[in-house]
């Protein structure tokens, strides 16, 4: 009884927030606000919690198993906080530069393999011979577009993109072109996906519960109200410092 | 044209938001309470995401990657629990650990929607979450070189030594496959270069559609073996033979891409039309 | 001497892990793993201790807002405040996977997070009537493999007529992969200068303020 009457809350709340937020799209108003900084809020804490789940179970728990040096490790993350320390704030460069240095090795040393090379061998492995007429000429085409759109993110002096060698950054543009094209077709794909995904908790989730389908007008009604411009509302007057 | 035209291709132009609002509330609402069941068509990458899966033998190590966000739930869901419906099915041993901080939770709750019970599975037996791990590529880097050195507990915070699961699990070597479920392009990125390129680890990618097209290059150059969005989980759905979430947003996203295209030839009708006449 | 320690360690810091991370890639020195292991683990933990200053920041600006009243602000910096104390608090006494935890959880943040990614599309969607216009020839090639995609990204019709699919692998296998490849390679070029320029202190953005005798040195 406790853990149904415990769902039917949370439902309730999950829907008034999802309503809460969409309202914005129309205007901004004191329920969306209030929303608004409840996510913030939430997603601040939630950070925290993990926080300091993450340095109890990698730090703590080795620690206390016997790996001393990881003491280090322990003093780097609290000084990282002296960044807000007017006199003292270059001691957080330290476990800065760790991170920092630990992040450049691990992507620098793979990047080169996964995105220079393996990139220009898969470039270089197309066949414009061999095959039929359609393949070739789009294989062809592939690795022109690829060394067009090289060039014109490498070679930024304007020189470069003038007179006859502009004809190769003109032709880079219209192949990005087409592939901003691809990608914002495939953002709309995605974010509908998104509204359906809350439409559909609202419908399948919410509105069958007992009450949902008189407050979802009301809902909408006072969500309208606080939409109206503060002057104009008969309640709540705005405050004279306003 | 006289004034009127020109004021009437103006007003055509521009429709308050409002307006556009609604029709997309309508295109979405309508076939949500109303379902027409129309036609899915199972394309290539959909085909490729379920052979990779359906080539591995039962008793099989699969990684999984719950790195997606509360945002992308909507879209990645639907494909996470398909997935998984497949893999419990082929009696496949999941591990899965986060790299996106509400991964765990996101965990909870497909696995809520999933019901492994049904195939007999066991939580440290059939699959296992060992938890969010904070740094992204540091953490794939670290887990990757010795998944045992760097955690030694569940996401319950339950040592790992207790679940048979991880018997004989050490590194990435340990696995067969890796698959990501992620709204970042710094995880599904992120696999390549730390798993893919140093240990060779099969891979396999579902992300949010807008990440498509800059996740292409990997897929083309081999180093990702499928490449689907979240938007393709109907589909996945299909080949699984698990009807969920994901066939139901069909309906909604033919009636949405329709009227998308009538914004766009409505729009430029407009703006021509009042260029014609002078506006 | 402070300078020293101040500016140049760091970078030498920097340079040190860096170095040793891809060593123990490249070229197999005993000695060199098991230090990497311990140094990729006090990653996790430094990240795990940065996440904390999402909330720290929040909780300087908020409470300047509450003890200067600003007006129309002030109740919700407050209630932002009680969020980040009672989640931190329920987390962190009754762990993450506990069932409180997990409700407060569905209840409010899983929520907005949906739905604030969702609400965009409205924006998007609405941007498509009024700004996607075939103005030049650059937009009409925009327009045109958009146009395809948003076709075929529809089921209905997929399913209905073939060619979109046909036209859609093409677009996506060639004119996509093949911009997307270029500037993959251009920015892993860009990528791998930064990491260097950083390593031999070149770029010192990672040290934050400097001061007047370090930024003269």
């Amino acid at each position: 009884m406790a853990a149904d009457l415990a769902s039917v809350i949370q439902i309730w709340l999950a829907a008034l927030f999802t309503i809460w937020v969409v309202s914005i799209t129309f205007k901004d108003n004191v329920f969306f606000k209030f929303a608004e900084h409840t996510f913030v809020g939430a997603a601040a804490g939630h950070n925290i919690v993990y926080g300091v789940d993450n340095v109890l179970r990698y730090g703590w728990t080795p620690l206390t198993k016997g790996a001393l040096l990881y003491v280090v490790a322990f003093i780097l993350g609290i000084i990282l906080y002296t960044r807000y320390h007017k006199k003292y704030f270059w001691l957080s460069r330290f476990p800065l530069a760790v991170m920092v240095g630990l992040g450049i090795g691990l992507s620098m040393r793979a990047t080169v393999t996964a995105e220079f090379i393996a990139q220009i061998q898969s470039t270089a492995g197309l066949k414009i011979l061999g095959v039929d007429a359609w393949t070739g000429f789009s294989n062809l085409l592939f690795i022109i577009i690829v060394l067009a759109v090289v060039y014109f993110f490498i070679f930024t002096f304007p020189s470069a993109h003038k007179g006859n060698l502009g004809i190769i950054s003109k032709f880079a543009r219209y192949a990005m072109m087409a592939s901003f094209g691809y990608s914002f077709a495939n953002a709309l794909l995605s974010r509908f996906n998104m509204i359906f995904g809350r439409v559909d908790f609202l419908y399948s989730s919410w509105l069958p519960l007992p009450g949902a389908m008189i407050a979802l007008p009301i809902v909408l009604i006072l969500l309208a109200y606080a939409m109206v411009p503060a002057q104009k509302r008969p309640w709540p007057k705005p405050s004279k410092s306003s | 044209m006289s004034k009127q035209g020109k004021g009437l291709w103006r007003r055509l132009e521009e429709v308050p938001r409002e307006i556009l609002y609604l029709l997309i509330f309508l295109a979405i609402i309508v076939p949500t309470i109303s379902p027409i069941g129309l036609a899915v068509p199972i394309g290539d990458e959909a085909r490729a995401w379920y052979s990779t899966i359906d080539k591995l033998a039962a008793g099989s190590t699969v990684f999984v990657d719950f790195g997606y966000s509360g945002g992308g739930e909507p879209e990645l869901g639907p494909m996470a629990v398909a997935t998984y419906h497949h893999m419990l099915q082929k009696k496949l041993k999941v591990i899965a650990m986060s790299t996106s901080i509400e991964g765990p939770l996101l965990f909870d709750k497909a696995m809520a929607e999933l019901g492994p019970e049904k195939y007999g599975s066991k939580y440290g037996v059939d699959y296992i979450h060992i938890g969010y791990i904070a740094g992204t590529e540091t953490a794939m880097a670290a887990v990757g070189k010795d998944l045992r050195a760097t955690t030694s507990t569940d996401y319950k915070q339950v040592s790992l030594d207790q679940y048979p699961i991880m018997q004989g699990i050490k590194d990435a070597s340990s696995f067969q496959l890796l698959i990501c479920f992620t709204t970042g392009g710094d995880q599904s990125e992120g696999w390549v270069r730390q798993w893919v390129t140093p240990y060779k680890t099969p891979y396999i990618a579902n992300v949010l559609a807008l990440m498509i097209p800059t996740m292409l290059p990997y897929r083309k150059a081999g180093q990702l073996l499928s490449l689907t969005a979240g938007a393709q989980a109907g589909e996945v759905e299909l080949l699984v033979k698990v009807p969920g979430r994901g066939i139901k947003s069909a309906d909604v996203i033919s009636m949405t891409h329709l009227l998308m295209v009538a914004f766009v030839i409505l729009g430029n009708i407009a703006y021509y039309g009042r260029k014609a006449s002078g506006g | 001497m402070s300078l020293l320690v101040r500016r140049q360690l760091p970078i030498l810091i920097v340079f040190v892990a860096a170095l040793l991370v891809m060593i123990d890639y490249f070229v197999k020195i005993p000695g060199t793993g098991p230090a990497v292991t311990d140094l990729q683990n006090w990653g996790i933990i430094l990240t795990a201790f940065a996440l904390g200053f999402g909330a720290v920041n929040l909780f300087y600006l908020h409470t300047r807002h509450i003890s200067r009243r600003t007006p129309g602000q002030w109740p919700f910096s407050i209630w932002l405040l009680v969020m980040i104390a009672v989640f931190a608090i329920v987390g962190v006494a009754l762990k993450p996977t506990s069932k409180e935890y997990s409700w407060m959880y569905n209840a409010s943040y899983f929520a907005l997070s949906a739905t604030v990614y969702a609400s965009t599309g409205f924006f998007i969607a609405s941007g498509v009537y009024r700004s996607l216009k075939v103005r030049n020839l650059e937009a009409a090639v925009l327009l045109l493999a958009g146009g395809a995609t948003l076709l075929r990204n529809a089921p209905v019709l997929a399913a209905n007529v073939p060619l979109l699919i046909s036209l859609d692998s093409w677009l996506s296998a060639v004119p996509t992969t093949s911009a997307q490849r270029g500037i993959m390679i251009g920015a892993s070029l860009g990528a791998i200068a930064l990491g260097v320029r950083t390593m031999i202190g070149r770029e010192t953005g990672f040290l934050g303020r400097l001061t007047e005798a370090e930024r003269g040195k």
